[in-house]
């Protein structure tokens, strides 16, 4: 049988291809709600019949917007949640306990007693585990809520007064972020690569001259190398974060990147959790996404006749330029990633 | 009486080992010693845990006897004997024993499926028309391009020539007999053709504590060309190969992993037939754990061994 999308998701999938809904937030959070919704309707008996569920419709968001890693990112979260709650349900009924949920070791390797532990049954009934479930759900959605606060609050011990940040394009996190900084360290100056063709640099740049004591320099992308060696940090926003600690960002990212190795200046990357995807750099043509072409150059111009014209959404940064990952819960080395995704993913959810 | 019963065991396990190798030729020594010390506990009774443990190291230094590489014989054994005492409860000998036997058939069956699960992970990574440098030969790096071409990948590989024997011939007969299209190549024309590969996939004799591995000589050169070529370099190794050392440069690696035995003695004028390569080349290891960046591997080892 074919998978149907649901009304809610169909509704989501329009209303960010027709980009009503913008920004990874609130992709996840809108996400985060179609999720609770098929957990609090009655469509399902057992945890595998709502772990299918929310793997079907995952499916749909990833097949229909192949980019958004967020919605897959949010639906692992929720299986984990459903694998976790039922374990915790099926323990106190059972008495036994079960650590099924550690994820694969060498340890586990060694000390497995049998092999009934691997697979739990999920199909069985359990009561309560909708409660439970609603429960936790709400630590999610507090947890994305806060999670752009708990960002920013990290903000004063990362700028410090009179330095030279520079940033690219427009990121919401980096945004506040800035904000924030500027609110509490003196004689910043900010320097913003505008992030050519959509040039959302500008944006970030006229909300922040509405802040009070910062210079703010807007240059074109081309000079980022130029500005660099006076840079004292940067600081980016990202698409995602990968399994190696690379990212998938704005083009232009690997461009600040390079540039700010060659001067040696830290780049600072803020990335809250929900950002981190579990996928490595290995398909190539699913990576990126072309943007439109009119905004590099105009349909009607001469050129336009002869002319292929790319506008590449995304670059991959790899983990060697990263100095630092900002989360939510505080900072971390692109190393520490894959810690950071066992911890928060089952291992059998990494393929939905 | 020790004395002889030991001597005997001696002969009787290397021999086993050796058989077990024989038998089976896609077999990897890590994975026949482990089914020996296997034999070893369910043939044998143990009094106590203190002669079940120095029976089973007595083992380990037979097998290490053998004229194999063994640093796999070495992880799988380390391995085992945690095994043992991760197993161990205060129960009745006899019903230990039988506990450990029962695990011991699980933990088996799981390493010998280790090559199947590697080789799926790596599927992703092998695009259509890539190409690909590997060193000498390893079953496990075969397996996933075997694997690869079933899945009806068209690809590329170069194969080098492993330094002295003909592992590097075998591996390209092997690629040739399944259909796929290789070359093989001289291990001096690495940097050659490095910049005509997409990338480099090499399996490994050891995976140690820092995330680097240990595999035959000539790995070391072709992480150092990968990583001036901007080339990525994936390791495909199976979990019960992760060592407990941490080398910090080729002088490190203990003589018996670099020498065969009929060497040790004067070292001075043979060449190694191992190297070390840092994990600062290694772009990713494929395990059956996962895929693994080099910095997880130590998070592993210190989960099992703390």
């Amino acid at each position: 049988m074919k998978e149907q999308p649901l009304k809610e998701v169909t509704q989501l999938i329009h209303a960010i291809k027709v980009g009503m809904v913008e920004g990874s937030y609130s992709i996840t959070n809108k996400t985060l709600d179609i999720f609770k919704y098929i957990i609090m309707s009655k469509s399902w008996e057992n945890a595998d019949a709502l772990m299918q569920i929310v793997r079907a419709q995952c499916r749909i968001l990833q097949a229909a917007l192949p980019q958004e890693t967020v919605t897959a990112n949010i639906a692992r979260r929720i299986l984990k949640l459903i694998r976790e709650e039922f374990d915790l349900l099926h323990a106190k009924v059972q008495h036994f306990a079960d650590d099924s949920q550690a994820s694969l070791s060498l340890h586990k390797l060694v000390t497995q007693t049998s092999e009934t532990n691997i697979c739990v049954d999920y199909s069985l009934p359990q009561k309560g585990l909708r409660e439970a479930l609603l429960d936790h759900l709400q630590e999610v959605e507090t947890e994305l809520e806060t999670s752009s606060e708990n960002v920013c609050v990290q903000a004063e011990e990362h700028i410090h007064s009179s330095e030279i940040i520079l940033t690219l394009g427009h990121s919401r996190s980096v945004e506040n972020f800035l904000k924030r900084a500027i609110k509490k360290r003196q004689f910043l100056t900010i320097i913003v690569a505008e992030c050519a063709p959509a040039c959302r640099g500008h944006n970030l740049a006229a909300s922040l001259a509405n802040e009070k004591k910062v210079e703010l320099i807007v240059i074109p992308d081309a000079a980022i190398f130029a500005m660099m060696s006076r840079v004292n940090k940067v600081i980016i926003g990202t698409h995602s974060v990968l399994a190696n600690g690379g990212l998938r960002a704005a083009c232009g990212a690997y461009t600040v990147g390079l540039a700010a190795k060659h001067y040696s200046v830290p780049v600072i990357v803020l990335a809250p959790m929900y950002k981190l995807s579990p996928l490595h750099l290995c398909e190539q043509d699913a990576f990126n996404m072309v943007g439109c072409a009119e905004d590099v150059i105009d349909y009607d111009s001469l050129a336009a006749r002869e002319a292929k014209v790319y506008s590449p959404m995304f670059d991959y940064v790899p983990p060697e330029l990263v100095t630092l990952f900002i989360s939510n819960n505080g900072g971390h080395a692109p190393s520490y990633v894959y810690r950071l995704l066992t911890e928060l993913y089952h291992p059998e959810d990494l393929e939905i | 009486m020790p004395q002889i019963t030991k001597k005997s065991d001696e002969f009787d396990v290397s021999r086993y080992f050796l058989h077990l190798l024989d038998e089976d030729k896609d077999l990897s020594s890590g994975i026949a010693a482990i089914k020996t010390l296997l034999w070893i506990l369910e043939k044998k009774q143990f009094g106590t845990i203190h002669i079940l443990d120095t029976t089973m190291r007595e083992a380990v230094a037979a097998m290490r006897q053998t004229d194999l590489s063994i640093a796999a014989i070495v992880s799988a054994g380390e391995l085992f004997c945690r095994f043992i005492t991760l197993s161990l409860d205060d129960k009745h000998m006899e019903e230990c024993r039988q506990i450990m036997l029962n695990r011991g058939k699980i933990f088996l069956t799981k390493l010998l499926n280790s090559r199947q699960v590697i080789a799926q992970q790596a599927q992703r990574f092998i695009s259509d028309g890539c190409r690909i440098l590997t060193h000498s030969r390893s079953r496990v790096v075969l397996k996933a391009l075997i694997a690869a071409s079933k899945n009806k990948k068209s690809f590329h590989v170069y194969v080098t020539q492993g330094g002295t024997g003909n592992s590097g011939e075998e591996m390209v007969e092997d690629l040739q007999s399944a259909g796929i299209d290789c070359t093989l190549i001289l291990d001096s024309a690495t940097g050659y053709v490095m910049e005509s590969v997409d990338f480099v996939m090499v399996g490994a004799e050891a995976v140690v504590e820092s995330g680097g591995i240990i595999n035959r000589i000539g790995s070391y050169t072709m992480g150092l060309c990968a990583r001036e070529m901007k080339k990525p370099f994936y390791v495909l190794a199976e979990s019960f190969k992760f060592s407990r050392l941490y080398p910090l440069n080729q002088r490190d690696l203990p003589n018996e992993y670099k020498y065969s035995r009929k060497h040790l003695n004067d070292v001075a004028k043979v060449h190694p037939l191992v190297d070390y390569t840092p994990p600062a080349y290694i772009t990713l290891l494929f395990t059956d754990l996962g895929i693994l960046t080099p910095s997880a591997v130590s998070d592993e080892l210190i989960k099992l061994y703390m």
